[in-house]
């Protein structure tokens, strides 16, 4: 176990048992929710879906998800550039991918130390074996890397999802789903990882845990 | 005497940067120390009273009334869903393409800039555009600075700025618009330039983050109103059409636009409301650049007295540069002082010396309309006080100071380009 690791069970053994309790009560919750009504929720969240009919969301959620899944057949990439650091619980981000200078995958090590912790407080180990997180924000990152590198891949998942920006006639052009390539990536991860439940379980929990982090 | 009108203008400038006194104010302060420092009367011709407060208080009155209007099409545009359909139209088709979709954004963000301009057009074109531009991959510093990138590459053609330079510089509207047509090409060169270049060298940007979706009440409104009808999406065209290819008075040209948006998207037994609703709530928005303009007349009837030009005059005359490549040099050199409500920003101290450098006879009018054009382009974008710099930088998550690095090698740019054209043809 790294140091940050150490450090941040300590973070996390500072809560109060009332507010301990709480937590699991509320990601118990969580964990009921099916897998899908995240992706909607995700899908709902993001710019250019105001106003859009839940079901229709659900329906590109579970395409762009199944779209992901199934790239894990896909030749490996060359492994990125990993960059660990820390910061991500006050920056609120678990892992991110840069293009520029040269891609690179930034690990947000307390964020994925605090996950691994959160993931043995909630009992959720079968779900996500130890370790995982970090394998499945590695994939993920992979995942963006492939639908960033390949436009064949980025017109595959448009097709998938069946949204029309313009039609003429029988000239169509498929429209853009903001977000979609972002669950994609998370299916991706989970399928590659062969995770239980979906990775946007877990980040919902991590973000009740470091809610409760702030407010304990 | 002009030095006690310096210093006083600097310990203005002191007071607008240290915010111990809002802009406004510290303009109407100065106005008043200027116009006792060179002896005008209280009250009668050229007065404290009478010239300075009563008639420099509404000499910008048609620049406050096409702002209000403008501030009015921007609130129905925002109301309508015409500027958030604008933008989702861009990231359906553009959307798994970083560099299409800034440009689409872009695009959009010139359109709203025509109409408005500060933080209400930073917010329409922002509030959907910003988080869809991150969603593709587009880092948060170059996203914030494409909203206002979009913005400036409008600003030439912003009715409102074209009637606020006219009244200030006393210029017909036709020569105004002859100048910002020939500054419009060097805004939007660079505004695609800052595109191009800032994707490619800052590449794309996916983050697994444990953030919730940010709830806005203006996407919130969005969500109940839906796509506006494609035909309602020409609105912003309409005030710059009638305006340019008609040559029809800037405020009816604007009244059309509004008329246009609340016809194409409204029906008919709910357009009373929606146009009175969306005209209270225009004099919130505008109520900011209002008091700014009583203040800028103000202070512009203040340096203009017969006294203050007197003493100006031999100072500015001394400083001020005549050849025109100096001209140039000098004043690109000096574009900074446009940043952080500096002296040379257009809408504070700046348009008292840009009032200086006209009645002291420095420079003819069309001149001083190209140098305060130019760096009105900086201000519009860079400056990190600027409401709608802050608005964007604060909403992308990133700082104000960082969008001013990204984007004022760009908008220096762009006011060289303003004050060479200003030199070759006009000095």
């Amino acid at each position: 176990m790294t140091g940050t690791t150490g450090d941040t069970l300590a973070t996390l053994g500072r809560l109060s048992p009332a507010v301990r309790e709480a937590l699991r009560t509320e990601c118990a919750r969580l964990a009921d929710e099916d897998d899908a009504e995240f992706g909607v929720r995700l899908l709902a969240g993001t710019p250019t879906h105001e106003g859009r009919d839940p079901a229709l969301l659900r329906r590109w959620a579970t395409a762009a998800t199944e779209f992901g899944a199934g790239l894990t057949g896909r030749a490996r990439l060359p492994q990125p550039r990993v960059v660990e650091r820390t910061g991500g619980i006050e920056r609120l981000l678990l892992a991110r991918y840069v293009s520029r200078p040269a891609p690179a995958v930034e690990l947000f090590t307390d964020t994925l130390a605090l996950g691994e912790e959160l993931v043995d407080l909630l009992g959720w180990r079968g779900w996500y074996p130890a370790g995982a997180l970090r394998a499945a924000a590695m994939a993920h990152e992979d995942a963006h890397r492939l639908l960033h590198d390949d436009a064949a891949l980025k017109r595959a998942l448009r097709e998938r999802l069946g949204h029309t920006a313009l039609r003429f006639g029988r000239f169509r052009i498929a429209a853009h789903v903001a977000g979609a390539d972002e669950l994609a990536a998370h299916g991706y991860a989970a399928a590659r990882r062969g995770l239980g439940r979906s990775p946007l379980l877990l980040t919902a929990a991590l973000a009740s845990a470091v809610r409760a982090l702030a407010q304990d | 005497m002009g030095i006690v009108i310096i210093l006083l203008m600097l310990a203005g400038v002191g007071l607008m940067l240290t915010r111990k006194l809002p802009t406004a104010f510290a303009l109407v302060l100065l106005a008043v120390a200027i116009a006792a420092v060179v002896g005008a009367p209280l009250t009668g011709e050229n007065s404290i009273v009478d010239t300075v407060l009563q008639e420099g208080a509404v000499a910008q009155a048609a620049t406050m009334l096409a702002v209000l209007i403008g501030s009015w099409m921007g609130k129905l545009m925002a109301e309508t869903g015409i500027a958030s359909t604008l933008v989702r139209k861009i990231v359906e088709f553009g959307g798994d393409r970083p560099t299409v979709v800034a440009l689409g954004v872009l695009a959009v963000s010139a359109l709203i800039g025509t109409v408005t301009g500060s933080a209400p057009a930073a917010m329409m074109a922002g509030i959907i555009g910003i988080p869809a531009m991150v969603a593709v991959g587009v880092p948060k510093t170059t996203a914030a600075g494409t909203i206002l990138m979009g913005i400036a590459a409008g600003m030439p053609f912003e009715l409102p700025i074209w009637q606020f330079f006219s009244t200030t510089l006393d210029l017909p509207v036709d020569t105004v618009r002859g100048f910002m047509l020939k500054l419009f090409p060097f805004a939007a060169a660079f505004a695609v330039l800052f595109v191009l270049v800032e994707t490619r060298r800052k590449g794309v940007e996916h983050a697994w983050s444990l953030a919730a979706p940010a709830h806005d009440r203006r996407r919130d409104r969005a969500r109940q109103l839906g796509d506006a009808p494609w035909y309602a999406l020409l609105a912003p065209l309409v005030p710059l059409v009638l305006a340019l290819g008609f040559e029809l008075a800037i405020i009816p040209s604007m009244l059309a636009g509004v008329l246009y948006a609340l016809v194409t998207t409204t029906r008919p037994r709910e357009m009373n409301k929606r146009l009175l609703r969306t005209l209270y709530r225009a004099f919130d928005i505008a109520a900011p650049p209002i008091a700014l303009f009583v203040a800028i007349g103000i202070l512009l009837a203040a340096v203009t007295l017969p006294g203050a030009v007197e003493a100006l005059n031999p100072l500015v005359t001394a400083v001020s540069p005549g050849h025109p490549v100096v001209f140039v040099v000098v004043f690109a050199l000096l574009t900074p002082l446009c940043l952080y409500r500096g002296p040379l920003n257009v809408f504070g101290l700046g348009a008292g010396i840009a009032g200086v450098l006209i009645s002291a006879g420095i420079y003819p009018a069309v001149a001083v309309l190209g140098l305060t054009a130019s760096y009105n382009q900086v201000f519009g974008v860079a400056d990190p006080t600027s409401t709608q710099t802050v608005w964007a930088a604060q909403y992308s998550g990133v700082s104000p100071q960082q969008v001013m690095v990204r984007t004022l090698p760009y908008v220096w740019c762009v006011a060289l380009g303003g004050l060479i054209v200003t030199a070759a043809t006009q000095l």
